[in-house]
């Protein structure tokens, strides 16, 4: 395979696995913020049946295999959309794009005290919890949307 | 699942004390290595491109630093995550465990204030 295909192809199994990321610390993100006494079969009940731990491994494992494609994808990024983006004067872009890599970074050195706040639910607050798994949910929700509208950038007003 | 009181304190201390020097290393930008990854490069410590016949050539050879500042941080914090991990716990038993989530995002914060210059704002 040649350069650009190897590129293509990790650039869609990084946005594959990020899918499944997004799915899973978005469900458990909304079952922690879900009231404890919502009505069953509601939207949120339903929610709060699935029970929130179960999420833990998967958001791990994907977000490891999501940062490091990430990683590896940057490099690409870097030197053949980059400086097409510098040179159309898309500065905004790429500053979204910088806070998207520094919040990865930063959430990932997170991840081995989320799982403790998640494996011993009875030994840690349950507002610790809730809190480092939300800032979790936004820094994939950020870097998924960030990344998305990057890679279609060529759709705009093209 | 339980986990060993010490992988706690260190769990805990790696991911305070990694937003903080991360944001720290791209405040100062303190890369433990530099990048060029159109020439298939890495060098030691951070690398700034002098070139001042023909700027220009930094579009050639692009130097990434992100990678660097990782590691500068994930490096400082493995240090302070285990010298958290070695201390007896009622020496930690005081601190607030609302750090581990405030300082990661004051740190996220600060990232935003060192990204400032590329949406024309100058902080």
């Amino acid at each position: 395979m040649d350069r650009a295909t190897v590129a293509i192809v990790l650039l869609i199994v990084h946005g594959l696995v990020a899918v499944a990321l997004l799915g899973a610390i978005t469900h458990q993100t909304l079952s922690t913020w879900a009231p404890a006494r919502a009505r069953p079969g509601s939207f949120f009940g339903r929610f709060r049946t699935v029970p929130s731990a179960a999420f833990t491994n998967a958001v791990i494992v994907l977000y490891s295999v999501t940062a490091t494609l990430g990683a590896i994808v940057y490099l690409y990024f870097r030197v053949d959309v980059r400086p097409a983006l510098e040179q159309a004067g898309r500065w905004e872009l790429l500053g979204f794009f910088d806070l998207k890599e520094h919040f990865i970074v930063i959430g990932l050195a997170l991840l081995p005290a989320y799982l403790v706040c998640w494996r011993q639910p009875r030994e840690e607050p349950t507002r610790t919890r809730t809190a480092v798994t939300s800032i979790l949910a936004f820094i994939v929700w950020w870097g998924f949307l960030v990344g998305h509208v990057i890679n279609n950038i060529k759709g705009f007003g093209a | 699942m339980t986990f060993r009181p010490a992988f706690r304190r260190f769990a805990f201390a790696f991911g305070t004390s990694f937003a903080v020097l991360y944001v720290l290393a791209l405040a100062k930008k303190l890369a433990l290595f530099t990048v060029y990854p159109s020439l298939g490069i890495v060098l030691w410590g951070t690398h700034r491109p002098r070139d001042v016949v023909d700027p220009a050539l930094g579009f050639l050879a692009p130097a990434m630093y992100w990678y660097g500042w990782a590691a500068t941080a994930a490096l400082g914090a493995l240090v302070v995550g285990l010298l958290a991990a070695a201390m007896p716990k009622r020496w930690v038993r005081w601190i607030w465990l609302g750090w581990l989530w405030v300082v990661p995002a004051l740190a996220m914060l600060g990232c935003v204030y060192f990204t400032l210059p590329w949406f024309g704002l100058n902080p």
